[in-house]
């Protein structure tokens, strides 16, 4: 029994970490119709600095987020606004982005070589922190990572439902054009929530440098994981995002326990397949922004 | 609008499949329409031949190989690449190979196998190199070893795992594991452990679906052979624990608690590259350590800094620390290589298994043309089986043709102990007053 809770236990955390990994790419696919691979290069572009920040300087991982953040959503307002300018639309955005992808990948492997790097115990106290409840175990920085999901998820739901601002992207998605007759500048909004996306793609990047040794091959490995979050939770949809990374997560790590770990990529695209047959808007539909 | 939605859904998904697949996805063997000119330009190393090479004159001799410079693999590769630079660097200097400098003909199999088996055929058909070498990652070599042997040519390698899967009568390989490290490797490791004096009662084992760690855990697929689990079975201790993971693992922990449920006296991890890092961290983070461990195949530099990794054990056939190091020549060439590491932005530097069967491999090539007296294939392949080689990390290795151009398991236990890898045992090659530390 207290081996079925901790394998619920991490899946629900880990499923935290992957709401995270997928809320920029929910936000621009669902608001922006931007499928935006260069995410990925995000989240890992945010780790190695973080890595640096704390190898070099000393600082603690998680106070690298004032620096980080603000970096990240700069260069969202900048993307979105290179897309503005080359007109790229849903499908050209997948070629465009993957290329993005590519380039930070190499940008990221001239910059720290191909291997294996890692912020020593030293200077990472989350990494092996837990609290326990019993005998079932907390690990901390997947627990920061899973509440911060959660406060982003709700900012983001009372973000799109109870301000101008919401309702102005709600718009935008639906029909771009109608939006501007009523006032709305679908570039600016545009901008800001490229913005928002990529920091939190960023964020993500935190807390994968906190937990993980990092290489330039890691993101590959982040596709089948996201995409499957990304449509379980619905486009655009924050909160969706949580549920489905828990969803996800709690269903590997069941699956993990009861059958063996070979089970866990099995269990989750399953589940992906039957969402694509049976909810294909996602589980929270109606919350959805687009 | 949910139809559209779901033929997006559909084209996007098979977009990423595609990409996925491009990008390569581990030593399975991903499909890629990607044609290996696209790889980039051809990287070279050649030699200065100004004032300061000795006597290399003529033609360049160009031998072809590829790394996974990008990719999955691209970490361990930058080590075999760091290492031939500086194995051609020296070959030029001291007069090159049959007089003439030689030109290394680099270049990136993207860490999957078709991209490399596509890459050689360029090369010997298109670029038409005289010698070949091969590259990095048990798929990359069995894929590229096919095309050398399809026309013909001597294939040095370093690091495949499938040993029983290799019968081409022209493939030498410099990883000395012998040809059934299913049954060296393991009971190298139990002996090392019954050494201390202590042996385990249980032993549980968590295997990475990779096939080479498949190999070494059960044998060779469709025999009774038996592997690492079978072993530990004959010398009466319980297998405890026995899950295979898949190589694209990203949640550990479910898979720390099932270790922490059996509670092993010893765990094996039959794992490659991140994989005992990353189940170590999980473990800690749920408040557990197994008495022992041991890994397979690990990436060294990661898990010197990994909290929970003294005592942790793996195998090696050469460390920076004596007896290895008795040679002045392999003192020198270490620090060639480590300096060439340094260079390139690799964090960990010293000279262990992999440059060490890389460089292994160069001496095979450059002793095979210098023995036959010609690049001819035929008469380099039969040189080397008639005569061996004479290495500087191994010593004198002597082919066996009836054991696929195997010989002994020249493998060694090492073990973390004080922030670094020592060897531990047999206690002939234990660096001084280094030996196993293992309490059950």
């Amino acid at each position: 029994m207290g081996l079925l809770a901790q394998g619920i236990v991490s899946g629900v955390l880990v499923g935290g970490l992957y709401a995270l990994m997928s809320l920029g790419i929910s936000l621009s696919w669902g608001a922006l119709k931007i499928i935006n691979l260069a995410h990925f290069a995000f989240i890992l572009l945010s780790a190695y600095l973080v890595y640096q920040l704390t190898v070099s300087f000393g600082l603690d991982p998680l106070l690298t987020i004032l620096i980080i953040l603000p970096l990240f959503f700069l260069v969202g307002v900048l993307m979105q606004l290179f897309f503005h300018l080359a007109r790229v639309d849903e499908f050209k955005s997948l070629i465009v982005s993957f290329g993005l992808l590519i380039i930070f990948q190499s940008l990221i492997q001239t910059t720290w070589s191909a291997d294996f790097r890692r912020i020593g115990s030293a200077l990472n106290p989350y990494e092996t922190e837990s609290f326990f409840i019993g005998s079932v175990a907390f690990p901390l920085a997947q627990l920061m990572a899973f509440v911060s999901a959660l406060l982003i998820a709700g900012a983001m739901y009372l973000l799109f439902t109870r301000t101008y601002f919401g309702k102005a992207v709600r718009a935008v998605a639906q029909d771009p054009e109608m939006a501007r007759a009523f006032g709305v500048d679908p570039r600016r909004v545009a901008v800001i929530l490229s913005g928002l996306s990529t920091a939190f793609s960023a964020l993500a990047g935190v807390f994968i440098a906190i937990g993980q040794t990092l290489f330039p091959g890691l993101a590959v490995g982040w596709f089948g994981i996201v995409f499957s979050v990304v449509i379980l939770g619905g486009l655009g949809n924050a909160l969706g995002a949580v549920v489905a990374g828990v969803i996800i997560g709690v269903a590997a790590g069941v699956a993990t326990i009861l059958w063996g770990p070979l089970a866990a990529p099995l269990v989750t695209f399953l589940i992906l397949i039957g969402a694509l047959l049976f909810r294909p808007e996602g589980l929270l539909t109606t919350r959805s922004v687009a | 609008m949910r139809q559209h939605r779901r033929w997006s859904y559909m084209a996007v998904i098979t977009t990423l499949a595609l990409i996925a697949a491009a990008c390569g996805d581990g030593e399975g063997g991903a499909t890629s329409t990607l044609a290996p000119g696209t790889t980039g330009a051809p990287q070279t190393t050649e030699a200065e031949t100004d004032t300061e090479t000795t006597a290399a004159t003529g033609e360049p001799i160009r031998i072809g190989g590829t790394l996974a410079l990008t990719g999955v693999f691209a970490a361990t590769a930058a080590i075999h690449q760091a290492t031939g630079e500086v194995f051609v660097e020296r070959l030029n200097e001291s007069g090159g190979l049959l007089g003439r400098p030689v030109e290394w003909v680099l270049l990136d199999d993207e860490s999957t196998p078709d991209l490399a088996a596509a890459a050689y055929e360029r090369l010997i058909t298109e670029d038409e190199v005289d010698l070949v070498i091969g590259p990095y990652g048990t798929g990359n070599i069995t894929a590229a070893m096919a095309v050398a042997q399809r026309y013909g040519y001597v294939f040095p390698h370093h690091t495949a795992s499938l040993t029983y899967a290799y019968n081409y009568e022209c493939h030498f390989s410099s990883w000395s594991t012998g040809l059934h490290p299913n049954i060296t490797n393991p009971n190298l490791l139990y002996d090392a452990i019954e050494s201390s004096g202590t042996p385990p009662e249980t032993i549980g084992f968590v295997v990475n679906e990779f096939p080479g760690t498949m190999f070494i855990s059960y044998g060779q697929p469709d025999t009774d052979e038996g592997g690492a689990v079978a072993e530990a079975e004959k010398r009466g201790w319980e297998v405890v624990l026995d899950v295979t993971f898949p190589i694209a693992t990203s949640d550990w922990g479910p898979i720390a608690a099932q270790i922490k449920d059996a509670d092993p006296d010893f765990l094996f991890i039959a794992g490659l590259g991140l994989d005992a890092p990353n189940i170590i961290n999980a473990m800690q983070t749920i408040d557990y350590q197994p008495a022992g461990m041991f890994v397979q195949w690990p990436a060294p530099g990661p898990l010197l800094g990994t909290e929970g990794a003294d005592g942790i054990m793996s195998v090696t056939i050469f460390e920076e620390h004596p007896p290895f190091t008795d040679d002045p020549e392999a003192v020198e060439v270490a620090a060639d290589i480590s300096q060439a590491l340094a260079d390139s932005g690799v964090p960990y530097t010293k000279v262990e298994t992999q440059a060490a069967a890389s460089w292994t491999a160069w001496e095979y090539l450059q002793q095979a043309a210098e023995g036959a007296g010609s690049l001819d294939q035929e008469a380099m392949c039969n040189w080397l089986i008639e005569n061996g080689a004479d290495t500087l990390f191994h010593g004198n290795i002597e082919f066996f043709p009836d054991q696929q151009n195997y010989y002994e398991d020249l493998s060694k236990i090492k073990q973390v102990q004080d922030g670094d890898w020592w060897v531990v045992y047999p206690s002939e090659f234990a660096a001084p007053d280094r030996s196993v530390i293992y309490s059950p």
